[in-house]
């Protein structure tokens, strides 16, 4: 027997108890595994659709087009000077027989239509409502030939992102702002309550819809600042009460005994404690945040064309209702997407929440 | 925000409350405390008009420019005419003083005129408060009345087969976004079902022939409101049942449901008597906080189906920039919201006599 097997089983921390709890679960790992394959998918899109090459040589030297579809600066200058017009299988060959070039796995462009024969022997994408679902174009084609599976794989990296992004933000303020008026109490809670009590009050539509305005030219950057401004008042208020109740728990009035000061009260002390119950609204959050995105695309309010959003499909959709495939694979990403975060919420629910811990007993 | 705070007579779920405990209460902390909420009320409710005046002013473009860009540019305002025009709105001072003008205004019951329909907002408000109370009413009835059934079989059949598959496609149901869910119904019934007798209008609210009677009208609006009904409740049917439920699951675990067991209750008379009851009292407050919703429509349903109600109206005049129906409308929302909060707040404490207003 080793030392380390007679030395008494040092307490597991709250979140590896919680973790073990949430593995018991079938229906919460799944959706963390179905989150996990869309952070695959997101991060990979140019890699699985795309009509720029992952790795080529062109010239004597390595280059990445593929890095374009993240930034469009990131587009190697020397394809530009060359003319390549965002046509690479052709130009490569004509302009350096030596150039060799690692394809994405579909051929298709998320933000244009492929012309006949940009890829040898591959027919140009059908336009207008003849596009449906077929071996060129797993998921059909929208009104103006862009292939929909191109489109929904890159929709993915901005669904995942205005979800984390947007719910990071209203995290930050909802914390900070929920923790100070819940130690502080007095005058800074009567102030903040009030604050979130307008943005609560203010239809979420018209303050969407208006800071959106004002910002101009909606990007998907805006959007997300948008969302996270009027999506922290939820997390706030639960915030506030966590730091209510736990500012007169007997280990703050020991912190204090010993001298520690306000901000390493809140940060150290009662923070971690008040963690775990704003978790759970905060995966709900990144689902409702996906939701409105998508909503807004829908509406014709989100990021202006060419957008890759799940919504732009379904707003394509409304103009050509034939069109079903239009309808049918956007509408399920967005309902899985949202129903994996919604299970997440639900299995952390459950596997941090100590009051249903106790009623399992 | 003040809310009801809960005292609780011990731990776990308390026994039934008792009468005496009801009228011994004494009253006036009660009415103080409405008192403060309502004038807590006000404040805000001044604080959301100026927030919003201010950000909707600061939208670009004002209810003139945006409605002569969507016709034709030879009919194109000249300056002059455009200055005399804006002074004619109010428009041509800034919006803090523009804001103390309405306000004034509002203060003596006057909402204003709609400068992009010619018609006052009070008036433009009553026109299409019906077609979204006859949505949102019509919803909230379907929701209530199938899912407290529904919540009551999945407590009793609660970890067998069927309940389990109820319940996961009912939490699947809550997932679907309304926009989706619109737009697959309009393409079943609609699209796909052309020509059919199950076929129902794509969207409108009456197919706008005349109508031989009354009862003709109304089977023609009841045909029209079928799809944008069932996006409406589908949501709500979810999460209600759900939360009737969860609420059960909980109550059924208390040690009075096992004393009513074991003095020979029946199953259902335990569930329906001894359990549901207790399990009125959320579900009420519930009941306030959806007064907003009864009225304030849905913007994305009334949008897809073009239904002529508040919330539709809401989306065109804030696309029109019609200052004074935007802040009509969120006067109302607002108003009903906080309403809505402090109904909850005086059920919960009329009918759980542990909870005090202080």
């Amino acid at each position: 027997m080793t030392a380390a097997d007679q030395t008494p089983a040092r307490p597991r921390g709250f979140w590896a108890e919680a973790w073990s709890r949430y593995r018991r679960m079938p229906l919460a790992m799944a959706a963390l595994a179905f989150v996990g394959l869309l952070g695959a998918i997101a991060i990979l899109a140019p890699v699985i659709a795309g009509t720029k090459p992952v790795v080529c040589r062109y010239k004597e030297r390595l280059y990445f087009p593929c890095l374009a579809y993240y930034h469009r600066a990131w587009e190697p200058v020397v394809f530009a000077t060359d003319k390549f017009r965002g046509e690479y299988p052709r130009n490569l060959r004509e302009k350096d027989p030596e150039s060799w070039a690692v394809w994405p796995l579909v051929f298709q462009d998320p933000y244009r239509a492929v012309r006949a024969d940009e890829w040898p022997g591959l027919p140009g994408n059908p336009a207008r409502d003849e596009g449906r679902p077929s071996r060129r174009n797993l998921f059909g084609t929208t009104q103006a030939g862009v292939d929909v599976f191109a489109k929904m794989v890159h929709g993915t990296l901005v669904a995942l992102l205005v979800g984390f992004v947007s719910m990071g933000i209203a995290a930050t303020i909802g914390i900070t702002v929920g923790a100070l008026a819940g130690y502080f109490g007095g005058w800074v809670d009567a102030v903040v309550s009030r604050a979130t009590e307008v943005v609560m009050c203010v239809p979420s539509l018209v303050l969407i819809l208006a800071l959106l305005a004002i910002v101009e030219k909606p990007t998907i950057w805006k959007m997300m600042a948008v969302l996270g401004l009027t999506g922290w008042t939820g997390i706030s208020r639960l915030m506030r009460g966590e730091f209510l109740r736990l500012k007169s728990a007997e280990f703050v009035t020991a912190a204090r005994a010993v001298g520690a000061g306000p901000g390493r009260i809140i940060l150290r002390h009662v923070l971690p404690n008040a963690l775990a119950p704003v978790m759970v609204p905060i995966t709900f959050g990144i689902a409702a945040a996906i939701l409105t995105e998508s909503g807004l695309s829908f509406l014709g309010f989100g990021q202006p064309p060419p957008s890759a959003s799940w919504g732009s499909l379904l707003n394509d959709a409304r103009s050509n209702l034939k069109m079903w495939w239009l309808v049918f694979f956007p509408g399920l990403a967005i309902f899985l997407t949202v129903l994996a975060f919604n299970l997440v919420g639900e299995g952390l629910q459950q596997a941090t929440d100590p009051r249903l811990r106790e009623a399992r007993k | 925000m003040a809310k009801a705070s809960v005292r609780r007579h011990g731990m776990g779920h308390p026994e039934p409350p008792r009468d005496d405990e009801r009228h011994s209460r004494p009253v006036p902390p009660m009415i103080h405390h409405l008192l403060r909420r309502l004038a807590l009320g006000l404040v805000t409710l001044v604080l959301i008009s100026f927030v919003v005046y201010g950000l909707i002013r600061s939208i670009p473009g004002t209810p003139l420019t945006v409605a002569v860009a969507q016709t034709d540019p030879s009919r194109r305002l000249n300056p002059a005419d455009l200055e005399r025009m804006k002074a004619a709105y109010g428009l041509d001072k800034p919006w803090h003083e523009a804001y103390f003008v309405w306000l004034g205004n509002v203060l003596r019951g006057d909402l204003g005129r709609s400068i992009s329909r010619k018609a006052p907002v009070t008036q433009l408000i009553g026109e299409r408060i019906g077609p979204t109370l006859a949505l949102s009413a019509g919803s909230l009835l379907i929701t209530w009345a199938l899912s407290i059934p529904l919540g009551l079989y999945a407590a009793a059949r609660s970890g067998t087969a069927d309940e389990r598959g109820v319940s996961l496609v009912l939490y699947m149901l809550y997932s679907v976004p309304t926009f989706v869910a619109a737009l697959a119904l309009q393409l079943v019934f609609s699209v796909w079902a052309e020509g059919k007798p199950w076929e129902l209008p794509l969207f409108g609210m009456t197919s706008g022939l005349p109508h031989a009677s009354t009862v003709a009208w109304l089977a023609d609006v009841a045909r029209h409101a079928i799809l944008p009904l069932v996006c409406m409740t589908y949501v709500s049917l979810a999460w209600y049942s759900r939360f009737i439920n969860t609420n059960l699951q909980e109550v059924l675990r208390q040690d009075y449901i096992r004393t009513a067991r074991a003095k020979g209750a029946g199953p259902v008379r335990v569930l329906v008597h001894h359990a549901f009851r207790n399990t009125l009292i959320p579900l009420v407050t519930l009941l306030g906080l959806s007064l907003p919703a009864l009225l304030g429509g849905s913007v994305i349903v009334e949008q897809i189906f073009t239904w002529p109600g508040m919330g539709r109206l809401f989306f065109e005049s804030l696309r029109e920039r019609d200052y004074p129906t935007i802040m009509g409308l969120t006067l109302l929302f607002s108003l009903l919201t906080l309403a809505g909060q402090l109904v909850a707040d005086i059920l919960y404490a009329w009918v759980d006599p542990r909870v005090s207003m202080e």
